[in-house]
This record gives C-alpha cells, structure tokens and sequence, in this order.
C-alpha cells in the first residue's frame, strides 16, 4: 500500500517525464473534444427531439426530455398547410436549376480550361465577380424585370434567377476540375479523327465526373437554402419554396414549434445526405477552389 | 484517281499531326462559351446597367402611376447623409469583423483539437458539417427557438446555474450579440474544416527539427504552424468576410432589424428600402454602394488566390 503510493511521485519527477501529464492531457483533449461536440451538435438535437413532440411538450418548463414521440407534426403540416406543394417547388427548382446551369456551364468550363484565347482572364474574372454580387444587388432589377415579363410568382422565374449564382460557380469550380485532368487523352483521340466535340463529351466529361457531381450537388443545395430571392419573387404555394414556406409560421402571436421544427428537419435530411456523398470535395467547393 | 488522292490525304492526317485535325479540332471555344456568356449578360450586365439607370433617379414602385424622376447623383448623396445607412454599415462591418475573428480562433482551436484526436475523427468531422450545411432560415429558426425568453432551453440552462437570464432578442444589449452567435454556430465548422485539411497537409520536418531544438507546443505553433497555415487563414478570412456582408436571412428570421435598428446589415436595410418602402431608386443606389465594396472584397481574394496558385 505505502510502496504503491509512493511509487508514482518519483516516476513522475524522474522515470518518465510526463506521463502523468499525458494522461492528464488525453482527459482534457477528450472532454474538450466532447464539449465541442454537444456544443455543434445540441441545437439540432433539440430541433430532431422537438420534432416528435405533442404541442404541450414542445414548450414545457422545465423541458421533457422523456415524453411519448408523435409523428403529428410531420402529418399535419402536409394535411394543415400545403407543404406538399412547397416540397415540390424546391424540389422542382433545385434540380432544374442545377441541370440547366450543368448544361450551359459544362462546355464554357471546357473551353476555359481548354484554349487560351484573348481575354480568357477578363472572363474568368467577370464571372467570379458575378458570384461574389450581393443577392439584394441583384434582385432589384431583376424583379422589376421579371414582373414586366410575367416571371414573377413562377418556378421558371426561379430557376432563372437561380442561375445567377449556380452558373458562375459551375464554370468556375468545373474549369479548375477540366484544368486537373491531362489533355493527351483528348490529344490522342483527335489524332484518331475524332472531333473536338467528341473529345470533350467522350473522353474529357466522363473523366471529370467526380467533380461534375461534387459541384452538382452544391448547386443543389444552395438552390434548396437560397431565401431571399425566392422571399422576393414568389408569393403563393404555386411558387413559394420550403425555405419562405417555414418562416410562414413567424407570426405575430408566435411560432407553432412543433410544426416549425417537423420542417426544419425534413430540410436538413437532403442536405445532410448530399453534404456525406461530396465531403471529399467540400473544402474546393466552399473556398471556391481557392484551396483543395 | 479520286479514290487514291483520298488515301493520300488520309495520309497527311496520321503523319503530321498539325496539320489536318487542326481544321477539325480547333473548336470554336465561342460555341462553349457562348450560352453562359449570353446568360449572364441577360442576368447581370444587363440588369446592372438598368440598375444603375434607375439609381440616378427616383420611383415609388407601390404607386401605379408613379414614373421614373431624374435626380442625377441625389440618391447618392442622400446615402451619404443617411445616418441609418451608416448605421447598417457600421452593423454589417462590426458583424464581420466579430463573427469571423470569434470564427477563426475558435476554428483554429478546434482543428488544432482533431488533428490529435484519434478516436473517431471522421465521425467528429462529419458531424461538424452539420450547421454548416443547414438551411441558413432553420439556422435561424433553431436559434429563436432556443432564444426563448420564458420558453426558450438556454435561458432555462442559464437559470439552472444561477445567470442572468437576458430577453436575448428583445433587447438592445444582446440582439446583436445573439444574430452573431447563431451566424458563428453555422460557419465556426467552416473554419474547421479548412483548418483542419491544410494542417493534415503541413510537412513534418520542420515540427521535428524544432522538437529536437526544445521548442515548446506554443513555440512550435507560432513560429511554424501559423507561418505555414498564413495562406489558408487568408483565403478562409476573405470568403467568410464577403459571405458575411451578405447577411440578410439570419436577421431576417431572427430579428428583422431590431431592436431598433442594432441588427439592420446593409442588405437587410437595402431590401427594406427597395421592397418593404418601395424606394427603388434609392434602393438601387444602396445596392450600387454595396456593389463597389464586394468588388474590392473580390478582387483582393483573386489577388491572393493568383498567389497561392503561383507558390504551390
């Protein structure tokens, strides 16, 4: 007993300097580890288990954290509210506005990456600098546009506008993955007669396809998150998409947070999912290829 | 004799490569370039120059009736005069200056943290993605939530340890406070993630030669880690600065503007003009002013972008 506890105050000063310490900076390291983990993870915790809440538990003090889950809220917001329709319009928008934007964008990549011609900077240039345009710059005139030619309050609209952002980050990201990929393949194959064209959707296309996917799916969710164009330029359910649609339930006499939160999640489970498949590329698609 | 000139030319083709695929191959980048080039002029420039058309003049879009009345540069120095507008540039600057320097450091800690950690990184990692990519209106929603003076879990946690339990969003002391902790909960994992990459790419030689000169943990970071990471750092602290300028659904949601006016960014105040007052002329000025600041934003990061690409 008197031998055990002696024994560890010599190694610590002597034997094995820091070992006590390391040990003690595991414990640290992994509780600060933990802290941060409940610190990023508890508000979404709490949006899930509020989710599957009755009305009553949903604002009860002090907070229930046992209580019998209810898929109600889920339910009603499509039987209460025309959340079916809002589910459609940003699932509408989102994925033609993506494709729409592949199919402009992937052949100016192409060529961005693929010839040097004169004033191949200016245009490099003009379109990070559209990317960068504030969204409330942008909108002014082209709300009053869109409302002169009747694109107000309609998906079409939205999908056009959400070109304004989705187009010049596609060229831009999709130049960087066509610059990273050799050009003797296309070399060779136009040596063997093919044409330009061929070489480009046969050989150059296929190759780049991660990246085609990874800057897809930003598209993506960028179109799914975007608010304030669609804020602007969509008024009912015939447009409206699920980002305007849940602060349709801010109101004066306050917020129904069972149904609020039932939304918020069927929001995230897209994004979440979407967000795991391009992980490898996240850190070129956020910094917009500044850093890989 | 058609028959063999074809041949001969089939000839040329293979031998000299130059020659025939060129006419073949040389691809207008016209062609590809032309579809997105007359999509953005339709969508940008376009709108632009009509923008700031309508910026020198002034039309009240609500009234049926009204028409554009030229007022030259009157917009401008209204702006100028306007001391809201300097209000919600004095907003916007301090949000940005506030959310990416709290971002930073924390991130910095935080990818410093996970580097070392051994047990379920990749799973940490992930799970760091998750506030990032959430929809910035549900980020705003989780944080009302949460703000609930009565209701609300924080105050209720706050209480339970003895705090001050503030009004968080009815307040003048901590409206602002609250918008940037809920826009530093969304973007710290930002800072994470890129801090993280670039450290797991950093050489070890340099760690090594210092450990064996004694340098402290400390040492070790200041004068090796953090000269080495100064280019990642830059690029992080830009994109975060220009996306924060932007910042309109966090107040939106959360504040709309108030109290008072402690929480109106430029854009929000920009979008109250233009779409609650129905001031387009000003609110194009506004928008024009906004503009010229995001292109020097812009081309700081292509600056710096040029030479990160030039030294790696």
């Amino acid at each position: 007993m008197s031998a055990a506890t002696a024994t560890p105050a010599p190694t610590y000063a002597g034997g094995r300097p820091g070992a006590g310490r390391r040990v003690l900076g595991g414990i640290v390291r992994n509780l600060l580890v933990l802290l941060v983990l409940v610190a990023f993870m508890f508000p979404i915790f709490m949006i899930l288990m509020t989710s599957f809440k009755s009305r009553a538990d949903a604002l009860a003090v002090p907070p229930v954290w046992i209580f019998s889950p209810t898929v109600s809220n889920y339910t009603d917001v499509f039987k209460l509210y025309p959340f079916a329709a809002y589910l459609r319009n940003s699932v509408l928008v989102a994925t033609l506005s993506t494709l729409l934007a592949l199919i402009i964008g992937i052949p100016a990549a192409y060529a961005l990456a693929r010839f040097r011609f004169r004033g191949v900077n200016h245009v490099q240039f003009w379109i990070l600098s559209v990317r960068m345009t504030p969204a409330i710059a942008a909108i002014i005139p082209l709300f009053i546009l869109f409302r002169r030619f009747g694109l107000t309050n309609s998906i079409i609209g939205l999908v056009l506008i959400y070109l304004t952002t989705s187009l010049p980050f596609i060229v831009w990201m999709l130049t960087r993955f066509f610059e990273d990929i050799p050009r003797e393949l296309e070399e060779a194959s136009l040596v063997e007669g093919s044409t330009w064209f061929g070489a480009m959707t046969k050989i150059a296309i296929p190759l780049a396809r991660p990246g085609i996917a990874a800057t897809a799916i930003f598209t993506f969710i960028f179109s799914w998150n975007e608010f304030l164009f669609a804020l602007i330029l969509t008024s009912t359910e015939k447009s409206q998409t699920m980002p305007v649609a849940v602060t349709l339930f801010i109101r004066e006499t306050g917020i129904e947070w069972g149904y609020m939160t039932a939304v918020a999640v069927i929001m995230m489970i897209p994004t979440a999912i979407l967000t795991l498949l391009a992980q490898r590329h996240l850190v070129q698609g956020l910094t917009m290829g500044a850093l890989k | 004799m058609q028959v063999t000139r074809e041949s001969a030319l089939g000839q040329q083709t293979v031998g000299g490569l130059t020659v025939a695929p060129r006419s073949r191959s040389t691809p207008p980048p016209l062609v590809l370039l032309l579809p997105t080039v007359i999509v953005l002029f339709v969508l940008t420039i376009y709108p632009t120059v009509y923008s700031f058309t309508l910026s020198l003049n002034e039309w009240n879009m609500s009234n049926r009736l009204a028409t554009w009345t030229f007022v030259g540069l009157g917009n401008y120095t209204n702006i100028l005069a306007d001391s809201r507008f300097w209000n919600a540039a004095q907003v916007t600057g301090t949000f940005i200056f506030g959310t990416v320097a709290v971002q930073l450091l924390l991130g910095m800690g935080i990818a410093l943290l996970l580097q070392r950690q051994v047990i379920a990184r990749g799973l940490l990692r992930t799970a760091l993605l998750l506030p990032m990519m959430t929809t910035p209106v549900v980020v705003g929603l989780i944080w009302r939530f949460m703000y609930n003076p009565t209701q609300g879990i924080l105050n209720y946690l706050l209480g339970q340890v003895g705090l001050p339990t503030p009004n968080w969003l009815g307040s003048l002391q901590t409206g602002f406070i609250a918008v940037m902790i809920a826009d530093i909960w969304e973007w710290t994992p930002f800072m994470v993630l890129i801090l993280l990459a670039a450290l797991q790419t950093l050489p070890q030689e340099p760690f090594e030669a210092a450990a064996i000169d004694g340098a402290s943990a400390w040492q070790a970071f200041l004068h090796i880690t953090l000269p080495l990471l100064r280019p990642t750092i830059v690029v992080a602290v830009l994109i975060r600065a220009i996306d924060s300028f932007k910042t309109f659904d966090l107040v939106y949601v959360l504040t709309n503007g108030g109290p008072g006016t402690s929480t109106e960014t430029l854009s929000f105040y920009t979008y109250k003009w233009g779409f609650k007052f129905f001031q387009m002329g000003y609110a194009s000025a506004l928008s024009f002013v906004m503009l010229i600041m995001v292109i020097i934003f812009a081309n700081v990061l292509i600056l710096v972008t040029a030479r990160n690409r030039g030294a790696s």
